[in-house]
């Protein structure tokens, strides 16, 4: 997993509440075999025009955008940080979610309120990717929230993991708009930093893992052969 | 020290313990075709093997096609279908393939064969794997980077041990009421994030008197309140179930007696113990239906359409998007909003007991004209058995379709899907904007509420049809 250290990028928002995994890579994409080709097929079903998404098995080949779409805004055509509501990616545990969010370029996802913001199985998958889900208090969201609102396009913010800080800035102004403080799991943290493979880190403990073995009862192996 | 039935079976399963991070040992890992083929690749790519084949077992469930199981004409699907044997093949991970006679939706045959049992943690990459909670499991969905590391390491990383919801179910359900209806009403209480970073226990007298079966539906449905795991203690009901002597891979004879003991034990001392606690009285409840793009938005049959300033847990623009998507007006009664498309299957209503309350309600009726109604069994050995006590013929002479089992229209990766705009009742768990297939409109309702809606066109409190034909 490549490292996660410092990121700074254009902000994007879409302020909507329980944004479900169907939502953001329908169920037909999941027959993909593959773990990339998943950026042009984000919320597909809303961000291209009806009848125009791409068929799964050609995923670059998209007909015309939807007009409505919050994020098909040209103004955050670069974005690199996602703005989200409440309760993100709740529903299915298909990864194929974050493999769709992080391939359309996004590097870190940041939702409204703590233990709240994302969907458990949602975080551990982004985690498991390198993509960083902060969960803010509401007010500290409100202000991302509100700086991308106003200034869209302009809003710009720095993440940065060592020192857990989200500058904020609109670009062309000298002072950033503001600074917030933001927590994740120092577990999480010290695994982004070092880009570390969690399988590699499992098989260090391999004494402790045939010790469990040894002691679990017998009835918790099934019996017959299949 | 009392302690709950989740932290019993989390305590006996740390290998590695820390405040920051757990190691888990996971007693059952179950597999199908869509999550796991990039788990597979991850293993091939490093070189490493699956650490206990033993512990792992595969079926082949979402995309199954339902009419007939052996033609798959959709090539993506037959690939994908391709790569679960071959991977399986390779990697030494039986698979309960289409026409063994055990193949079906993992979370109807993990309990039907006898593989999920009281007190053990299983995994699926598959977030209803919170299925298995009702035998008193420890059971949850993961994505598909931890079913690489379960394959290679039969362990997973968790963060902090998470907290504890306890849902008490008081009194009991009325006739007509069914298992669906208790977990549409308590998503409806609490919300679709109510349960976010919680394992729910489900007690109290409601759930006590529920079947295996009625117990599977409730604690398929925890994801939908956002939970990490549902979890029933196990009881005579349970060990009943185990010991039926129809579960080729639960423990026999002395070791059956062994377990029988430790999973006695496997309750919470005192329900005083949990963190966050609710209570919800099944005895006034009545017939849920969900009039919304999330199982919260939900209301009693009884009752209309609700105002978008008027929903718990959704902001009015929220509201406003989903009633719009639905094409739904406030006001109107549930009564009167007819369904093109009745579902009755999937891993929240797909086992014998559903079907049976579907039949009941079908008996001496038709479907409504216009009406497409599906009735897809949630294994191979649901449907010998609902053949064998002749509901097949029940279901096919009210002119629904009987067919082979799989997930079907629960998520439209086989042909079986809505059009666009189409309406359905559905047994199935969710109801999210293109779920049974680009822009339907999905309600959720109890396999006697679907064949309800089947026979007359639209819903309808199915305790009329009920009490008409007693
Ligand atoms: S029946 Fe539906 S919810 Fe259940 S495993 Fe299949 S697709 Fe998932």
């Amino acid at each position: 997993m490549e490292p996660f250290r410092t990121h700074r990028g254009q902000l994007a928002l879409l302020d909507w509440s329980d944004v479900n995994t169907d939502l953001i890579i329908p169920a037909r994409y999941l027959k993909r075999i593959e773990r990339t080709g998943f950026g042009p097929l984000l919320f597909a079903d809303k961000r291209y025009a009806p009848g125009a998404a791409p068929e799964p098995d050609a995923p670059e080949k998209a007909g015309p955008l939807a007009a409505d779409f919050p994020l098909n805004s040209p103004t955050f055509r670069d974005a690199t940080l996602l703005v989200v509501g409440r309760n993100f990616g709740c529903g299915s545990s298909r990864e194929h979610a974050v493999w769709a969010v992080q391939q359309a370029g996004f590097r870190a996802v940041i939702a409204p309120g703590p233990g709240e913001g994302f969907a458990d199985i949602f975080e551990s998958n982004a985690y498991n990717n390198g993509l960083l889900p902060i969960e803010l208090p509401d007010a500290d969201w409100q202000t991302i929230a509100q700086a991308t609102r106003e200034n869209p396009g302009r809003a710009f913010a720095t993440i940065d993991l060592e020192t857990l800080t989200i500058t904020v800035e609109t670009q062309g102004e000298s002072t950033p708009r503001a600074k917030i403080a933001f927590a994740i799991p120092e577990a999480q943290r010290t695994r982004l930093l070092k880009g570390l493979d969690a399988i590699a880190e499992t098989l260090a403990h391999e004494t402790e893992i045939a010790r469990h073995e040894q002691t679990r009862p017998a009835w918790m192996t099934p019996t017959a052969p299949h | 020290m009392a302690t709950t039935l989740f932290r019993k079976v989390w305590d006996q399963h740390l290998v590695v313990k820390s405040d920051r991070a757990n190691l888990l040992y996971i007693d059952r890992h179950l597999i199908h075709e869509v999550t796991s083929p990039q788990a597979f690749d991850g293993l091939r790519l490093a070189g490493r093997k699956v650490r206990r084949p033993d512990l792992t077992v595969a079926t082949i469930d979402h995309n199954v096609p339902t009419d007939n199981q052996l033609v798959i004409s959709d090539p993506l699907s037959r690939k994908q279908i391709e790569t679960l044997r071959s991977n399986c093949r390779e990697f030494g991970v039986p698979l309960h393939d289409i026409a063994s006679g055990r193949q079906g939706i993992v979370h109807v045959i993990g309990p039907e064969l006898g593989l999920t049992l009281p007190g053990t943690t299983i995994v699926c990459g598959d977030s209803h794997t919170s299925t298995h909670g009702a035998f008193g499991a420890l059971a949850f969905g993961i994505g598909t980077s931890e079913v690489e590391h379960v394959l290679a390491t039969q362990t997973l990383w968790q963060g902090a041990r998470p907290d504890t919801l306890g849902i008490e179910v008081t009194g009991r359900l009325a006739p007509g009421l069914e298992p669906k209806d208790i977990i549409l009403a308590v998503i409806r209480a609490i919300g679709v994030g109510g349960a976010t970073g919680h394992v729910i226990e489900y007690f109290g007298p409601a759930i006590s008197a529920l079947s295996m079966e009625g117990r599977l539906t409730i604690c398929n449905m925890s994801i939908e309140a956002g939970a990490r795991a549902g979890m029933i203690a196990p009881d005579d009901v349970t060990i009943d179930y185990l010991a039926s002597g129809e579960r080729p891979f639960a423990p026999k004879g002395r070791d059956f007696d062994a377990a029988a003991a430790d999973w006695r034990s496997l309750r919470t001392d005192d329900p005083s113990t949990y963190d966050k606690h609710v209570s919800i009285d099944a005895s006034v409840l009545a017939p849920q239906v969900t009039w919304g793009t999330n199982p919260a938005m939900t209301v009693d049959v009884t009752g209309v359409v609700p105002e978008p300033e008027a929903t718990p847990f959704a902001t009015a623009s929220d509201a406003r998007r989903a009633l719009e998507y639905m094409g739904l007006r406030p006001g109107t009664p549930i009564e009167q909003i007819a369904v093109d498309v009745v579902f009755i299957g999937s891993c929240t209503n797909g086992r014998i007991e559903d079907l049976r309350s579907a039949a009941r309600v079908f008996r001496g009726r038709h479907t409504a004209s216009g009406v497409r109604a599906l009735v897809v069994p949630g294994s191979e050995a649901v449907r010998k058995q609902a053949e064998a006590e002749g509901l097949d013929r029940i279901f096919v002479e009210a002119g629904a379709e009987w067919r082979q089992s799989g997930c079907s229209m629960c998520l439209a990766m086989n042909p079986d899907r809505l059009t666009p705009g189409q309406r359905s009742a559905s047994t199935s768990n969710r109801n999210f904007e293109g779920r049974q297939g680009p822009a339907g409109r999905t309600h959720l309702v109890s396999p006697a509420m679907a064949a309800a809606a089947a026979v007359t066109g639209h819903f309808t409190d199915v305790r009329k049809l009920l009490s008409a034909s007693a």
